[in-house]
């Protein structure tokens, strides 16, 4: 019932990469809704593209929507809704981009041109209006050729890298600093590097001090001192060896099964 | 007293009145059981004597608890049933009451003449060669028939069972004369083919026939099936044995003649002729095989009967022969055991695992070839040094005169004691399960031998053997021609190899037995082949060219001389020394050597023979392996000198570890020196070029506190530390190089390293997360990544080549056995790292690798495959030998909980080998595996299980054959790129396929052969006809379209394919649809 109702909020065309393809992708395109809109995927002019070919780039989709209008931007993301695009600008290792199936948000310049999309017919072909993009061979040899830096710039790129980590770094330690003093109602956070020294919030450091009680507690205890102790650690003996026991005969079974006693 | 008496009847009664009148009382009493059942249950309850004695009897007694289930497990499996018992029991009244009416016949009859055989309708079991030899024959009638052997001793298999009848012939019989010249095998067939005869009349036979007594020609038999469904389960052997006061055993001494010249050489009759010819032990001990038969029966059964645990040793020790094909016969295991009982090295109370493995210790320690044993304690029979002179193995039996190993070839006894040898081995290591390996799986010659030698139309060759051998050893094997050949070719083979192999087998292939009513000629015409082959294990001196003999002034010398013919001759040597000596070309040396001494000594030409074993090396040569790995490592060796050498950078190069497949001699196709363009330091990438391979190394730095805490800092700063390393290489030893964010590649002798900076805090960095404000460590997928890459690796990697340098044949299995999986497609799926792991693991099961044996080495490494259990059972392996049975076990335990489990699990050098290939492309492999092997062992080309088939695949992607191609060996581009780093890693079929997987994962697999495919195979996951529901988030690939006027969406399968052509683009020549 739910998949009847939604469907038909998506509308779908084929997407051509260039006049001679024969059977392209059928994308699936809707006006962008969500409560909260952000900046860069404005309410009303936002279209929602889902299905989008590994092989499609920003132009190439603004040529296919052409015949609606100017588009402003376009968006990829893997999936729906996620909003961190902006993460890539802090790393340093670019990662490469796999291709594969993307969703799209498309942002045109007026209102009334993404009427005029969920309008259409027909899209164009993305390898249209002079642009070609770049697949296989000549994609793989620029990319070969793009990863070889001269050591200058890879120093220049790796100067203005630490620059910025240092000045964020600084900025960071700023703020911790800020937090030390005193607060309007004279609270004091207790930071790692502060006068006041607290311990590290780690997972190991606090296996360890759970480890530390565990070990005064055993030494406190004394073993094989009662007759009881003794008795046990007998019959532990015994249990070991029964469980040895039942776990080979577990395995006997196990193999049993595959029918791996029969030696001929 | 009547109060007391009704009291104690009740009493006496048992709780069985009370519980009868009382209903809750009888609830009551089942409560208290069951509570005591579930008590008995809990592993805490308080353990009975019997129970601990068990516990503790495991423990001292067997291996381990699972060894004695399992010991338990097999016995139960091969016991006869209680049905079949029963029913040979009702067979063998109904036989006896008939054989023992078979009247008594007065008349005499003259073998020599035709009337006999007529007047019986049967045809007499012996060859034409019998009909010089004249006596007279006529029938005394037995007392008895009796069941002897394994069966009434209760060590029986009840596979392939034969129940030996015996049937002992009167003294009377037999003249005096009759021990020479054949006289009394002829009466014992006459004696044979009477009872037969008088068999056929009876309707609980199903189907008679005479066979051979182990391959004896002299020493006929019958074979009885016995009729109903006991004939599907067993078969029966009558034999017929002598009384045994029929001789006096030491007529038959080693050393005595029975046999004439005169007889065997000359077609008329001249017994009148008296002289004494040489010693002729083997036709002696043909006859004396029957005299001793009911005393050592007996002294068996003396030994035997009640001892309940040395017959389980014997039935274990049998399944160990039959596993592993070696042509030793029960008989002779029980006689072991008897002599071992008699030397009191074992007895009954010993538990089965402790008898077999004492057997086995005896067994590897024994010298049977040269100081032989001995039942008897007599001191008045022949001594062992005059059985040694006679008899290659000895083995002498209750009486004193009869060597129970007579027909024994001493290969067959090597073979035993290096078994046994083995299995001691596989006994003592804890660490794996020795169980299977020893009693469940069955040896092949294929996979056991690195070598065979067969003879293409053995008849042929017996002919030319038998044309050259001395007069002297044709008389002693008389009319078996077969034990002759074998033996003669044994010693010259064992002479010629010496100190090449560690073992020389014979393999004999003659099962015959053929219709009580065909003459024997006739019968052997129609159907009968008999084969000989000879199996090697060969040794680290196997690809020697040079045999060094004695000095030239020694005696010895000139015999030396004499054997090897014109090949010998007189050499210095390095060391000063000249000797003697044979120089075989470069290559496989074994096939020279058996070549030249087969055609010298008896005149069989080369091309009658086939050897069977190093066909793969050629192809393992396609790329060059050994001398380009060693170029590699040569390279390697000097940059990592220089790298630690390097000045003037902030922290100093501390180690260096190689990670490519080639550092561990695993790379079919490892980089070849000086290829490729140039511009710049680097060569530019035109359009495509000859594939020019990394090398990958790690570097490890000295300890420093100042790496940042942040990952992509961290990062950066790695990046420096490359840009400088690339920098001071190039100022320091002007290498060139080129420094990237994740390494530095420097060109050394022409060959491109790619080396990466290691460092554990990247590890951490990368587990780093923060969970409610505790800082947490979990594994990530790129942690895990970067582990294997920085420490998993390397440590694999060396350990690798530790195996390497003791098993040379080991990176020639690793290569094929990757080329193997190449060709078939399915390499992508496997890890490099698991294919050399595999190849490890088959080689330390076989006890080593060795070069020249690829072709079992890749057998064997394809039975692992196969036969391993992968969903259940853990590889583990110890390359180091460094690891104690407990962290075995925990390690064990741990991958064993591991979730998911990957597909294959395997461990070696403290490093799991990663996930498996999908369980599907596991089960292709495993198939293709089971059918490679079946394809051989029915005697197909080796090389034959490298065609791959592409039937079966949706789709196929055909690319343009281009010089990237691996193993295409590419033309060699302008040597001058001395200087420059070429193009390297540049696989645009493997970026090709990355693009695939990365886009198309949910709805295809994708195959592809590395080394030198143009295709790419694709096969649709199980699910992509079926409709699918339109989702936002899942809305890859769909189309719609209309079923019964609703509108359902499927897999676009069309614009998929077409996708494939459109990323390919400049590679991809057409992608089609194979239709079937």
């Amino acid at each position: 019932m739910k998949s009847t109702k939604k469907t038909p909020e998506f509308k779908a065309l084929e997407l051509k990469l260039n006049e001679n393809t024969i059977s392209p992708h059928v994308i699936y395109f809707k006006e962008h809704s969500v409560r909260e809109h952000t900046n860069d995927k404005p309410s009303g002019r936002t279209l929602f593209i889902v299905n989008i070919p590994p092989y499609a780039d920003e132009k190439g989709l603004m040529n296919a929507f052409s015949a609606a209008g100017t588009v402003q931007s376009v968006i990829f993301s893997t999936k729906p809704n996620s909003t961190s695009t902006e993460t890539n600008l802090n790393t340093f290792l670019k990662k490469p981009q796999k291709p594969s199936f993307k969703v799209c948000y498309l942002v045109f310049k007026k209102v009334s041109e993404l009427d005029k999309a969920l309008k259409l017919t027909k899209l164009c072909p993305m390898n249209s209006n002079g642009h070609e993009i770049k697949l296989g061979m000549k994609k793989w040899i620029d990319e070969y050729n793009n990863s070889i830096e001269t050591p200058k710039a890879m120093k220049e790129r790796i100067e203005a890298f630490m620059k910025n980590y240092d000045k964020k770094s600084e900025e960071v330690e700023k703020q911790e600093k800020a937090l030390e003093q005193e607060d309007s109602e004279g609270w004091v956070t207790v930071t790692k590097k502060g006068k006041v020294q607290s311990f590290a919030r780690s997972e190991k450091v606090e296996n360890k001090i759970m480890a530390k009680e565990e070990k005064n507690k055993k030494r406190k205890e004394l073993k094989n001192f009662y007759t009881f102790q003794i008795r046990e650690s007998k019959m532990k003996h015994i249990v070991a060896l029964r469980q040895k026991f039942e776990e080979d005969k577990k395995k006997i079974a196990q193999i049993k099964q595959s029918r791996r006693f029969k030696p001929f | 007293m009547v109060k007391r008496a009704i009291k104690n009847s009740g009493l006496s009664g048992g709780e069985s009145n009370i519980i009868n009148e009382n209903g809750k009382r009888l609830n009551d009493l089942d409560n208290k059981e069951g509570i005591k059942r579930i008590k008995t249950k809990s592993l805490y309850r308080q353990p009975t004597a019997n129970e601990l004695n068990r516990l503790q009897e495991t423990e001292n007694l067997f291996n381990s608890n699972l060894f004695r289930l399992q010991i338990e497990e097999i016995l139960q499996e091969v016991k006869i049933k209680d049905k079949t018992v029963n029913r040979i029991k009702e067979w063998f009244s109904d036989f006896k009451t008939h054989l023992l009416s078979i009247p008594e016949d007065e008349t005499e009859y003259d073998l020599s003449e035709k009337s006999f055989a007529k007047q019986l309708n049967v045809k007499l079991p012996i060859s034409k060669e019998h009909n010089k030899t004249k006596v007279m024959f006529k029938f005394y009638k037995f007392t008895d028939v009796e069941i002897v052997g394994s069966y009434p001793l209760g060590c029986s298999i009840n596979s392939k069972l034969i129940v030996d009848l015996q049937i002992a012939v009167p003294a009377e019989t037999y003249t005096k004369n009759d021990s020479i010249n054949y006289k009394y095998h002829k009466k014992r067939a006459a004696y044979i083919a009477y009872i037969a005869s008088y068999l056929t009349q009876t309707d609980i036979i199903e189907e008679l026939k005479y066979s051979f007594l182990n391959g004896c020609e002299t020493k006929p038999s019958i074979d009885i099936k016995p009729s109903g469904k006991l004939g599907n389960h067993l078969a029966m052997r009558l034999n017929l044995v002598c009384d045994a006061e029929a001789y006096k055993l030491h007529r038959f001494s080693p050393t005595r003649n029975n046999l004439r010249e005169s007889w065997l050489y000359s077609t008329e009759n001249q017994e009148n002729v008296s002289e004494i010819g040489p010693p002729t032990p083997y036709y002696n001990s043909s006859v004396m095989c029957d005299l001793t038969a009911s005393y050592n029966q007996d002294f068996l059964k003396e030994i035997l009967m009640n001892s309940e645990n040395l017959k389980q040793a014997v039935v274990l020790l049998k399944i160990w022969i039959k596993q592993h094909d070696l042509q030793v016969s029960g008989y002779v295991i029980s006689m072991l055991i008897a002599y071992l009982v008699q030397s009191k090295r074992i007895n009954n109370i010993m538990s089965s695992y402790q008898i077999v493995r004492n057997v086995w210790i005896a067994l590897k320690s024994s010298e049977w070839d040269s100081k032989g044993i001995s039942l008897n304690k007599d001191q008045k029979t022949p001594s062992i040094e005059e059985f040694h002179q006679h008899f290659p193995i000895v083995f002498v039996d209750k009486t004193g005169y009869y060597n129970i190993c007579w027909q024994m070839c001493k290969g067959t006894y090597c073979a035993l004691k290096r078994e046994s040898a083995l299995a001691i081995e596989i006994l003592d290591n804890g660490k794996i399960n020795g169980f299977i390996p020893l009693f469940m799986t069955p040896a092949t010659d294929l996979l056991q031998f690195d070598n065979i030698l067969r003879f293409d139309s053995f008849p042929e060759v017996k002919e030319n053997v038998l044309s050259r051998v001395p007069k002297q050893t044709r008389m002693n094997y008389g009319l078996d021609h077969l034990s002759l050949v074998t033996d003669t070719l044994y010693n010259l083979i064992s002479k010629g190899l010496s100190n090449r192999v560690d073992l020389i087998q014979e393999i004999v292939e003659a099962n015959f037995s053929w219709p009580v009513k065909t003459t024997l000629e006739k019968a052997k015409k129609e159907g009968y082949k008999e084969n000989l082959m000879f199996g090697f294990i060969l040794n680290e001196n196997s690809m020697n060219i040079v045999d060094r003999g004695p000095p030239a002034n020694r005696p010895e010398a000139e015999e030396f001389r004499e054997f090897w013919g014109d090949k010998s001759e007189l050499r210095r040597f390095q060391d000063g020394s000249i000797t003697e000596a044979c120089v075989w070309q470069e290559g496989p040396v074994l096939p020279q050597i058996l070549q030249y001494l087969l055609l010298q000594k008896y005149g069989v030409p080369a091309a009658r023979l086939r050897h069977v074993g190093g066909e793969l090396a050629a192809l393992d040569a396609e790329g060059e392996p050994g001398p380009r790995t060693r170029a590699v490592l040569a390279a390697f060796d000097g940059l990592r000198a220089q790298l630690r050498e390097l000045g003037q950078l902030p922290l100093d190069v501390t180690a260096v570890h190689g990670i490519s497949p080639v550092f561990s001699y695993c790379e079919p196709f490892p980089a070849a020196a000086g290829r490729g363009l140039r511009r710049g330091d680097v060569t530019l990438l035109a359009d495509g070029g000859a594939y020019t391979p990394v090398n990958r190394a790690v570097l490890e730095l000295t300890y420093s506190g100042k790496w940042p805490g942040d990952l992509e800092a961290f990062r950066c700063l790695k990046a420096a530390f490359h840009l400088q390393i690339a920098e001071r290489l190039k100022k320091q030893y002007s290498l060139p190089t080129q420094a990237y964010d994740s390494h530095v590649d420097v060109l050394k002798n022409g060959l491109v390293f790619r080396l990466q900076i290691a460092h554990p805090k990247e590890i951490t960095l990368l587990r780093r997360q923060v969970e409610g404000g505790v800082v947490k460590f979990k594994e990530s997928a790129e942690s895990v990544e970067l582990e294997r890459e920085t420490v998993a690796l390397p440590r694999l990697r060396g350990a690798l080549h530790g195996l390497q340098r003791r098993h040379p044949g080991f990176g020639a299995t690793a290569r094929l056995l990757r080329r193997w999986l190449a060709s078939h497609l399915l390499a992508p799926h496997f890890a490099p790292e698991l294919c050399a792991l595999l190849a490890a693991a088959a080689t330390q099961r076989a006890g080593g690798a060795r070069a020249g044996a690829e072709r079992a080495a890749l057998l064997r490494a394809l039975r692992l495959l196969a036969d391993t259990d992968w969903p259940r059972d853990v590889l583990l392996l110890d390359l180091g030998d460094g690891l104690a049975e407990e962290e075995m076990a925990d390690i064990e335990r741990r991958l064993r909980a591991q979730s998911p489990r990957p597909s294959m699990c395997v461990w070696a050098a403290g490093a799991d080998a990663g996930a498996g290939p999908p369980g599907a492309v596991l089960r292709r492999a495993r198939g293709l595996a089971r059918a490679a092997l079946q394809h051989v062992r029915a005697g197909g080309d080796v090389l034959e299980v490298f065609v791959p088939s592409l039937r079966g695949y949706d789709a196929l992607v055909r690319l343009r054959a281009r010089g990237w191609r691996r193993g295409g060996a590419g033309a060699a581009e302008a040597a001058d790129g001395e200087g420059f780093i070429p193009v390297v890693e540049f696989d645009p079929v493997q970026k090709y396929l990355d693009e695939l997987r990365s886009a198309y994962d949910d709805f295809a697999v994708f195959f592809y052969d590395e080394y030198g495919g143009d295709v790419i195979a694709v096969l649709w996951k199980p699910d992509i006809d079926e409709p699918r529901e339109f989702q936002t988030l899942n809305a890859n690939a769909l189309m719609p379209v209309t079923i019964n006027g609703e509108t359902k969406y499927k897999v676009n399968i069309e614009a998929i394919l077409e996708d494939f052509r459109i990323l390919g683009e400049g590679l991809v020549i057409e992608v089609s649809q194979p239709t079937e």
